[in-house]
């Protein structure tokens, strides 16, 4: 098979993203659209509906450097959140969640996106007490 | 990985006898993904310019088109900030009897002849469009800050 090279896969995200993915859950963009390295990018979270997180809107910083997609992105959380991936800083503990720690080629931006707020909805962590709405690190 | 005989036989041809004012050299580690520069044509405010590019192959090359980038900066109404291009050989006037070498031909007329009819830098685009000599200035400058050799 073909191995779409970083900046090809990327670009592939990009619009991906600027379409809009699913339910609009979860999105993406890059910080800067002029960033012709298209390094750093925006997400969102919506928090899912019945758990603590619901009506709250997470901002993220992601990081896809050099070894992106080989390497998985480095993600930190803007606003502030308590899940048990999330480090004090706000950095996103790459081994604590699946999708970070079994990193495959394949995977993307979406995916990571997609997988963290399913795990604000999992059992242990839908009703984690939270830091008040807004606040950011 | 095995690589269809076509793409040899094409990048064999861009070493051994380079179209003028273009080059492309696959990466050792991926023999579908090139390295591209394209001189700037004479005439255009883009002259003297030597602009890098990438370019990739996908699994479905040639049925389907290659994907390229300016990765330098240039003010051009068809190419956007991050180097995406509008041209409609990469789209859907691609055809299978097209080659890397005519694409990258193609990309370097496209320098010549900036069509802001279908623009994709829009306000690249308006600035062609209402005050021609102005916007060809800054494409000079651009070339000069951004493409210099």
């Amino acid at each position: 098979m073909a191995v779409v090279p970083r900046n090809f896969r990327l670009l592939e995200e990009l619009e991906k993203g600027e379409k809009g993915i699913g339910d609009g859950s979860c999105s993406y963009g890059l910080e800067d659209s002029d960033d012709i390295t298209m390094s750093y990018w925006n997400g969102t979270i919506i928090g899912p509906g019945h758990t603590v997180h619901e009506n709250r809107i997470y901002s993220l910083k992601i990081h896809c450097d050099e070894a992106y997609p080989d390497s998985p992105p480095r993600i930190s959380f803007v606003s502030r959140v308590n899940l048990p991936f999330v480090a004090a800083n706000g950095q996103v503990e790459a081994g604590k969640i699946g999708v970070l720690a079994h990193w495959r080629r394949n995977y993307t931006i979406e995916n990571v996106l997609v997988e963290m707020r399913k795990e604000m909805a999992s059992p242990n962590n839908r009703k984690l007490p939270q830091p008040s709405e807004g606040s950011t690190y | 990985m095995s690589l269809p005989k076509r793409i040899l036989k094409e990048t064999e041809r861009l070493r051994n006898d380079p179209a003028p004012g273009i080059t492309a050299v696959p990466h050792e580690d991926n023999v579908r993904y090139f390295d591209v520069t394209v001189e700037g044509p004479d005439g255009s405010p883009f002259a003297g310019g030597n602009f890098h590019l990438e370019l990739f192959l996908p699994e479905e090359y040639p049925m389907a088109p290659p994907k390229v980038r300016f990765l330098t900066k240039i003010y051009h109404p068809n190419i956007d900030k991050l180097g995406r291009i509008c041209l409609d050989i990469l789209k859907d006037k691609w055809s299978p009897a097209l080659q890397i070498r005519t694409v990258l031909l193609s990309v370097q007329a496209l320098l010549s002849s900036p069509n802001p009819d279908d623009p994709l830098a829009t306000d690249v685009a308006k600035h062609y469009k209402e005050d021609l000599p102005g916007a060809q200035e800054i494409s000079r400058e651009w070339t000069e800050k951004f493409a210099a050799k």
